[in-house]
């Protein structure tokens, strides 16, 4: 496969996968409002906020028709829903003749869909059905891209982009509620918060299924951190991305395949054997640091060993 | 903007659902003289006439957003802001006989043979410069001229593997050839995803009148290029694009896509000791047959244009050592420019010794003394075209012009008669359109593709391309033109 086509591949994935949490944030968010008194609830939209990396372009007074601009349709806050989608289609297009017909245009009306709205035109009816609608599209485009696309190398960059963008999502999100990013001066999250980051990262009904609705911050960290069937759990997407790892540039010499999978065997086993009791007094934030760190390694020696390799490297 | 359609012209319109169909001077694809349907029209007029116009504007527009949705656009830019607009297609097709078709085959093969036996002439022996067919400056004074071409073999002394000609229908009915493309043609996708959604709008019609299909121009062209490499097992093709940003990408990535090739941009390659190859995630990879859809001044930054970055470095020299087919090759603009064009009957008959079986549109060399003052004695009646330009740019439509407007290119042409060639203003033929929920006639060229590589293959099918502006005779894309199917009958 091209190094320039991995390379679109890898990034549109990525995009997409940043425009689903954004887009599955702003939704359980803008339905959980009302249940929430308006100080947890302007606490609750900064945690978002700090989820998305977008704390610089929002401000304490905004209210939710603020943030929601700012998040979904604020073309210079970089990691906004319509330039996510943006990006990803762009790469998309960069790499048309290796997708199916299908998922490049259901990825191109997605953005076709997204691109013309006004947040004042969906605010006053039911603001949270159109984050819901575009949930569903991209759903559907993943469905569409699994059963479409053959599973070979490009799918592997694709499953690489997702996994790798996932696991620094999840992070994030959990670093807002229980570390550093948690903005000070905020009132802690309660019951219902937690309830929310269940919902933020999909998990409110599997984390019942194994745990009951007995909600505790501590089992909560456990089965998003260190599940290891959930597809929103940080374990699980460490899994895909060692997976998909051992799965692209298959010709690739043994010893630049080393130095990637190296990295990533390491990343791997400190989720696997990760206990969260150790983790609950103060060393969480340190540890999802890691991990992050470690995820932009892997992104670094993966470009070095397969994307931007020089010429005289290999000849 | 009224040409050809005056207002004495105008009939009352033509019974059925065509009741604003005026006829005027040009030749109709549809009606003959007298507004009767044209006999291959028939089946299709039978078919137009149950539909209500609601119906057919719903389909119009089924075709507009499939293309919408398949992302075959071009981009607008304007105060940062970028608009995607699809190109205009027309949900008629336009029809071409079994005996038509035949003749503009039989033809546009003469063509291509005579302008490749010509192009390898020129860079080789300069026979037909020696016994004064053509003037040698024309040739050497030409930009298109690479003498980094002169003396080296491409396959099969096919210079042209892909030509897109233009071809136009005269008053008599007859078609003569308006242009050859022989750089960089495109259209073709457009071809193919024009069929696409006017077969679905008509389906049952289209299998009845038996249309012949055109989906194996991927095949063809493949095969073609897979005829150019030196040697015959594991063939590595690519098709080389400027990138996502060229108006044209939709066609590069399509055509790599169909054919199961790489679409490579110039940064994925490079050249190592006169081998091309591709950087892959597995290492590098050796490309033996490249379909460049880049001009030739941007191919290498170390032989043509240095400031260009969609090129790769040392392309020439793999090529020049035999390493690698570029197709078309380069050089080839020399044999379609405006005024090498008037020279092409000339052609056909010192290579090949036959007639020409299509015809020139009359053109006028304003570098020959009569010709250029004829030319300034009649610009009125006259369309003048700057010799090296392109997609009607550069040029004059007398006619149409105000008498300032004339005025200010007769100077320009007397400043530098050997830039300019005029002809006759060309009644293009007109085809029935549906346009504002009704079917009117608007003006229509033709554009087959021809491929050359060890065999001739033409593909019975065209673009046809359409001045969607009533009147209007330009049909270029980039000057408000749209295009329509092409159904060529079996017989």
């Amino acid at each position: 496969m091209l190094s320039r086509v991995a390379d679109s591949l890898y990034w549109m994935s990525r995009y997409i996968e940043r425009a689903e949490h954004t887009a599955r944030l702003i939704a359980v968010k803008l339905e959980s409002m009302i249940e929430q008194t308006q100080d947890e609830s302007q606490a609750s939209w900064q945690r978002v906020a700090a989820a998305l990396s977008a704390e610089e372009y929002v401000s304490a007074h905004d209210d939710a028709f603020a943030f929601t601009r700012t998040l979904a349709f604020d073309r210079s806050n970089p990691s906004s829903l319509l330039l996510s989608l943006r990006h990803a289609r762009d790469n998309a297009r960069q790499v048309r003749e290796q997708l199916s017909t299908e998922v490049w245009e259901h990825l191109n009306r997605l953005y076709l869909r997204l691109q013309p709205v006004a947040i004042e035109s969906i605010w006053v009816h039911q603001p949270a059905r159109l984050f819901r609608e575009l949930l569903e599209d991209m759903h559907a485009l993943e469905g569409v891209t699994y059963s479409t696309l053959s599973h070979g190398e490009g799918w592997y960059f694709l499953e690489l982009g997702r996994h790798i963008e996932r696991a620094q999502l999840i992070g994030r999100t959990l670093d807002a509620h229980f570390g550093n990013a948690a903005t000070p001066g905020t009132p802690a999250p309660k019951y219902f918060d937690w309830l929310v980051l269940l919902k933020f990262c999909t998990a409110f009904e599997p984390y019942c299924k194994v745990h009951t609705a007995a909600l505790h911050p501590d089992t909560i960290a456990q089965f998003l951190l260190f599940d290891a069937e959930f597809p929103h759990s940080l374990r699980f997407s460490i899994d895909r991305v060692c997976d998909a790892l051992t799965r692209v540039a298959p010709g690739a010499p043994a010893a630049r395949r080393a130095a990637v999978e190296r990295l990533a065997g390491r990343l791997k086993a400190s989720v696997d054997f990760g206990q969260v009791e150790e983790l609950m007094g103060g060393a969480l934030a340190p540890y999802l640091a890691g991990i992050t760190r470690q995820c932009e390694q892997i992104h670094e020696s993966v470009y070095a060993s397969y994307i931007l390799y020089g010429a005289e490297t290999v000849l | 903007m009224q040409q050809g359609l005056s207002a004495g012209d105008v009939l009352k319109g033509i019974a059925g659902p065509y009741p604003h169909y005026a006829l005027g001077a040009p030749y109709d694809e549809m009606f003959d003289r007298d507004g009767l349907v044209r006999q291959h029209y028939a089946a299709f007029d039978a078919r137009l006439s149950q539909l209500p116009p609601e119906e057919l504007q719903r389909r119009q527009q089924a075709c507009e957003l499939s293309f919408l949705h398949q992302g075959i656009t071009f981009t607008v830019y304007s105060d940062n802001q970028s608009t995607e607009r699809i190109i205009p297609t027309d949900l008629l097709p336009r029809i071409v006989t079994a005996g038509e078709w035949d003749r503009i085959e039989r033809g546009l093969k003469q063509r291509i043979q005579a302008l490749n036996l010509f192009l390898r002439d020129i860079y080789s022996e300069g026979r037909v410069l020696r016994d004064g067919v053509v003037p040698r400056s024309m040739i050497y004074g030409s930009k298109h001229y690479r003498r980094e071409m002169r003396e080296l073999s491409v396959p099969h002394g096919a210079y042209v593997n892909v030509c897109g000609s233009d071809l136009v229908r005269n008053e008599a009915g007859d078609f003569v050839v308006l242009e050859d493309n022989l750089r960089v043609p495109s259209g073709v996708s457009y071809m193919l995803a024009n069929r696409d959604v006017v077969r679905r709008a008509f389906p049952g019609v289209f299998r009845r009148m038996g249309v012949r299909a055109i989906e194996h121009y991927p095949r063809e062209l493949l095969a073609t290029l897979k005829s150019l490499a030196p040697f015959h097992e594991d063939v590595s093709i690519a098709v080389l694009t400027p990138g996502v940003f060229n108006s044209a990408y939709f066609e590069h990535a399509f055509l790599a896509r169909q054919m199961g090739v790489e679409l490579v941009e110039g940064r994925d390659l490079l050249v190592n000791d006169n081998v091309v190859y591709t950087r892959t995630t597995s290492g590098l990879k050796r490309i033996d047959v490249i379909y460049r859809r880049i001009d030739d001044d941007f191919v290498d930054p170390l032989i043509f244009r240095e400031d260009s970055s969609l090129g790769v470095p040392g392309l020439f020299n793999a090529y020049r050592a035999g390493n690698v087919v570029i197709a078309n090759a380069l050089g080839t603009g020399v044999a379609d420019d405006k005024a090498i064009y008037a020279y092409v009957p000339r052609l056909i008959r010192y290579y090949l010794s036959e007639e020409p079986v299509l015809n020139n549109v009359e053109t006028y060399l304003c570098r020959e003394e009569k010709s250029l003052n004829h030319v300034l004695a009649n610009l009125d009646k006259l369309v003048v075209k700057a010799v090296g330009e392109s997609g009607g740019y550069g040029m004059l439509v007398g006619p149409h012009a105000s008498a300032a407007e004339r005025e200010a290119f007769a100077e320009k042409v007397k400043a530098d008669p050997e830039n300019y060639i005029a002809q006759p203003t060309i009644q293009l033929s007109t085809a029935p359109c549906f346009v504002d929920g009704g079917v009117e006639p608007r003006h229509v060229d033709l554009r087959p593709f021809i491929l050359q590589g060890e065999e001739t293959v033409i593909v019975p099918g065209a673009l046809t391309r359409v001045a969607l502006k009533r009147g209007s005779l330009v049909v270029n894309s980039s000057q408000g033109g749209g295009s329509k199917d092409t159904w060529v009958l079996a017989g």
